[in-house]
């Protein structure tokens, strides 16, 4: 694919013609989605870069870096963003011809990489090159993991002799294998790393046959990876459990179950359409006696989540989709309340009682108590 | 009990008796004590309201007046102006933190009568320009006086004068003290010297002072901005830790300082009205309205009384014997009655092709936009602006994010303390000169390698305070000041706009010089394409960036040609500039245009210098 665009390239050049490249364009305007594929798949819009003595500084510095990535490949070679950043500073300063390329920080150089894999309509890992290791942090006493490495040597993961201890997913949960010792009633992904410590240290794993997710915020790509390895080799019911508010629902659940618009591309690998939202739900706050409070307009980040929130009911085909009305539901009742609740709440309904989140948990998915 | 109650009521009021006699003889005691000063003592108590706040600016002003004295009576006489002066450190001072300093100015005016020397140096508010309402950099007769008594209190020495007035064989030489007491110069060590000119006048103070040679408020500042607005002045200068040099005159006319008009009604006030026609003596009224104002005719006369409602027997009578009811009537009914603004004959300017001849002596330049605006009425009273900006090529650079300098003149007389309460300052600030090509910070000056005079002239000129530092910033002045440095900027904007094109072209060209070469490389590298596909590659992309070029190649002719025909323009406006240029020298606003500045002096030196 690299070799085939760069082939492009250097024959328009050779015919003085201007090289155009063309990537999907990944925005929400150009966002589908499906309930039957379950996450949001691109549109018919491209965006288009000519060469030209504007863009000329960019395609040079795409080209350099390419030519890092493939030979990366070739040689089966994985390097973190940070890692190609140093090794591309390295070969400018050697070069002396090559200065001009030169990246002042590690935002020039991801931006380039970025614009490699629009181009290549390629996933970053799929160029050997990942992000550290972030979230996912796994517990079980039933799931063991199979690892193929790069080489073909497998290593076995018995979850279960971990202790306390969380299993950390790879970047590129692709090469895991997963199976369960014995049957797996569900899967608990949970949006604060914190809580899901908390969970496991009083025992959660231990009563239950269960997989415990700590998702650390906004799913990385390992995460949402995982997570669609989970739905789809155990086939366990999978939930969500976060914090009530606009930044949740939007960036970190719909993130999760149907993708990103940034990652229109790479949705398919990188979502698990079957996660639902277990909560904390609107109805919860006066179920459970939950404390709650209103959102702080003056935050500047609330208020940017508040109006993410407003455009997201008129533009986001997730959201706007009617089998996705409850969700909607709830962005709606979070802009137009303009209160929020927080997952830790479960705690504070009895604080003498360290079990008392994990009773309520255990609760709703008896009941059903979840949106689907 | 009622015995007891008087007794305490009498001793009580004896008391308030004996406190009254106290503060009456503490009030007689003080009203012995009032007493007269003469303005010399009050002057000599208060040297900071005149420029001597600061060993600094005591050093400057004794330089800057000393200096204006010279050119105001070369000019009075019609004699082109050539300077001498003299700056040097002679030994530490008697203050803290001083040295003590000779200033030594000399000059080829037409020299003081003897019996004048002592006024002149010697006595506050001795001019011959005192409410005259002329353009003379000198106004009131106190500067020069004020140096004198702080030479006398910082060394006790008075000033060496020397002078020859042309029908004298010898040259009279003496030192003038100063009499504070009665305001009166006293001469002593006086005596005659051979003079190799025939006529001029020499000064020489030493005084505690420091020297500071940079900055705003720096001696080479003043200097500069003294050469600029004197383009008929020759100047001879040695200033301690400078090399001396010689500027030449690049204009060989004296500036005739237009005479004063009659003030006009609209500026006095009552008092100031009626002491102007005591001056008259007797005289009918109406013929005193019509000598001793300006814009006053029959016509008004007669306004005056059909439309204001005045007697006609006001003007008709002596206005020596006019009572003060009527004064009354008459200042009323003039105020109210229409008048042709004042005239601005009156108002001296140096003239575009005098700045643009003088701006090439203050430093290597690499172009220069001027301007003299039409005198206008500002606050009802005459005045001229004139702008000169151009830009450095020495203190040129890429990051050159420093302030422009500012040379701020009022009646040609450099302003260099206080900016920023200045109107100058005000009005720069207030243009937006981004739009001009130049960078400025919000509500700030603009930065750049950048010279930017402006000289306001005006008989009248409204100051902030007696050292004459700062100009009064009227909602007028800045208005017409603003307007002066807009059609500058947009004279230098041709420049700049050429340049910018350039710059652009530049920058593309040298854009697609470095990556093109990358782009191709790499592109071969991991194809592993042979050497001829790599230069047809090659070849291919310098034709599409080629392309690239042609609109950028357009605006720049388009901006070239402009500036060609706005410098066409300015050689017709210029006509005295450019002919004195050199075939090379053509300021085209490119590197070609390098005019030599300021010349070393001869080694031989010259006479006392």
């Amino acid at each position: 694919m690299g070799t085939e665009l760069c082939e492009r390239m250097l024959s328009d050049l050779e015919k003085a013609k201007r090289p155009v490249l063309t990537a999907t364009k990944c925005s929400l305007d150009n966002s589908q989605y499906s309930p039957k594929v379950g996450y949001l798949t691109p549109g018919n819009k491209k965006v288009s870069s000519e060469l030209n003595v504007s863009s000329v500084k960019k395609m040079s510095r795409a080209i350099f870096m390419l030519e890092i990535l493939l030979r990366n490949v070739e040689i089966a070679n994985i390097n973190t963003k940070r890692e190609l950043y140093y090794v591309a500073k390295g070969l400018v300063k050697h070069e002396t011809k090559l200065r001009p390329l030169d990246f002042q920080d590690q935002d020039e150089s991801d931006s380039v990489i970025d614009f490699i894999c629009e181009m290549m309509e390629a996933y970053r890992e799929e160029l050997n090159c990942v992000a550290d290791d972030r979230g996912g942090q796994t517990y079980s006493k039933q799931l063991v993991v199979v690892e193929t490495e790069l080489d073909g040597t497998q290593s076995t993961i018995d979850l279960s002799t971990l202790g306390t201890a969380p299993y950390q997913p790879k970047n590129r949960p692709q090469n895991l294998t997963l199976r369960a010792k014995e049957k797996i009633d569900f899967c608990l992904i949970i949006e604060s790393q914190g809580t899901a410590n908390t969970l496991v240290a009083n025992g959660f794993t231990k009563r239950h046959n269960s997989i415990l997710i700590g998702a650390q915020g906004v799913p990385s790509n390992a995460v949402r990876a995982w997570v669609k390895r989970i739905q789809e080799q155990l086939r366990v019911p999978l939930f969500f459990f976060g914090d009530l508010d606009a930044y949740t629902m939007q960036n970190i659940y719909r993130t999760l179950r149907a993708g990103s618009a940034a990652s229109l591309i790479r949705n398919s690998d990188f979502c698990a359409p079957e996660v639902k939202f277990l909560g904390v739900l609107p109805e919860d706050i006066a179920k459970y006696d939950l404390v709650d409070y209103p959102v702080k307009e003056s935050d500047l980040q609330e208020a940017r989540a508040l109006k993410k929130a407003r455009d997201a009911l008129s533009n986001d085909p997730f959201f706007k989709d009617k089998r996705n009305k409850e969700l909607r539901g709830i962005l709606d009742w979070l802009v137009k309340n303009k209160r929020r609740c927080e997952q830790q709440s479960f705690i504070s309904v009895d604080p003498r009682d360290p079990q008392m989140m994990e009773k309520i948990i255990i609760d709703k998915i008896k009941n059903g108590n979840y949106i689907d | 009990m009622a015995k007891k109650q008087v007794k305490k009521v009498t001793k009580k009021l004896a008391a308030e008796v004996d406190a009254s006699a106290e503060v009456i003889s503490r009030v007689r005691k003080s009203a012995k004590q009032i007493t007269t000063s003469s303005t010399a003592e009050y002057f000599a108590k208060n040297l900071q309201q005149v420029g001597f706040s600061s060993p600094v600016k005591a050093v400057l002003t004794t330089l800057k007046e000393a200096l204006d004295n010279s050119l105001d009576a070369c000019e009075d006489a019609g004699i082109l102006p050539e300077i001498r002066l003299q700056v040097e450190k002679l030994g530490p001072g008697t203050l803290k933190n001083t040295d003590q300093i000779r200033i030594y100015v000399e000059d080829n005016g037409p020299g003081i009568d003897p019996d004048d020397v002592a006024k002149v140096f010697g006595e506050y508010l001795a001019s011959s320009k005192f409410g005259r309402g002329r353009c003379s950099r000198g106004q009131q007769g106190i500067g020069i006086s004020a140096a004198t008594t702080w030479a006398m209190q910082t060394t006790a020495t008075g000033a060496r004068v020397v002078t020859k007035t042309k029908s004298a064989r010898k040259a009279f030489t003496c030192v003038v003290d100063m009499d504070l007491k009665n305001n009166k110069g006293i001469l002593r060590d006086k005596g005659t010297v051979e003079w190799s000119s025939p006529h001029g006048t020499s000064i020489e103070f030493k005084l505690d002072g420091r020297i500071q040679l940079n900055g705003e408020g720096g001696l080479l500042n003043y200097i500069r901005s003294t050469i600029l607005l004197n383009p008929h002045m020759t100047l001879h200068y040695e200033i301690s830790d400078v090399p001396s040099a010689s500027v030449d005159r690049v204009v060989n006319t004296v500036p005739v300082v237009p005479q004063a008009t009659e003030p006009h009604p609209h500026t006095m006030k009552l008092g100031e009205f009626m002491s102007h026609a005591r001056l008259f003596g007797r005289m009918k009224t109406s013929v005193w309205l019509k000598r001793g104002f300006s814009r006053v005719t029959d016509k008004v006369l007669q306004d005056l009384v059909s439309q204001k409602g005045l007697k006609r027997k006001v003007l008709d009578s002596f206005v020596d014997s006019l009572p003060d009811d009527e004064f009354k009537a008459l200042f009323s009914a003039i105020q109210a009655v229409d008048l042709l603004p004042p005239a601005t004959t009156s108002v001296l300017s140096v003239g575009e092709d005098g700045l643009a001849l003088s701006i090439r002596r203050i430093g290597d330049i690499d172009f220069f936009a001027v301007l003299s605006r039409k005198p206008v009425i500002c606050d009802f009273k005459p005045l001229q602006v004139e702008v000169a900006i151009a830009r450095l090529r020495e203190r040129r650079g890429e990051d050159n994010e420093e302030q422009v300098q500012v040379l701020r003149f009022a009646n040609r007389v450099p302003l260099q303390f206080d900016k920023a309460s200045c109107a100058i300052v005000k009005a720069i600030t207030s243009v937006n000169w981004r739009s001009y090509g130049l960078k400025q910070p919000k509500n700030g000056l603009p930065l750049g390698p950048y010279i930017v005079a402006v000289s306001v002239v005006s008989p009248f000129i409204k100051f902030k305070n007696a050292s004459k530092e700062t100009i009064d910033a009227s909602d007028e002045l800045v208005e017409e000041l603003r307007r002066a440095l807009m059609q500058t900027g947009q004279r230098l904007s041709r420049y700049l706009s050429r340049e910018h094109k350039a710059g652009e072209l530049e920058q593309r060209v040298q854009h697609i010089e470095q990556f093109g070469p990358i782009l191709v490389e790499t592109l071969g590298r991991i194809l592993g394409a042979s050497d001829e596909r790599k230069q047809a590659a090659t070849a291919g992309l310098a034709r599409i960036l080629e392309k690239d070029t042609k609109g950028i190649k357009k605006d720049l002719a388009d901006a070239e040609g402009r500036l060609a025909s706005y410098l066409e323009e300015k050689k017709s406006r210029l006509a005295g500039f450019f002919e004195g240029l050199d075939q090379d020298e053509q300021f085209t606003g490119t590197d070609a245009a390098a005019p030599a500045p300021v010349k070393p002096a001869a080694k031989s030196g010259k006479g006392k210098v």
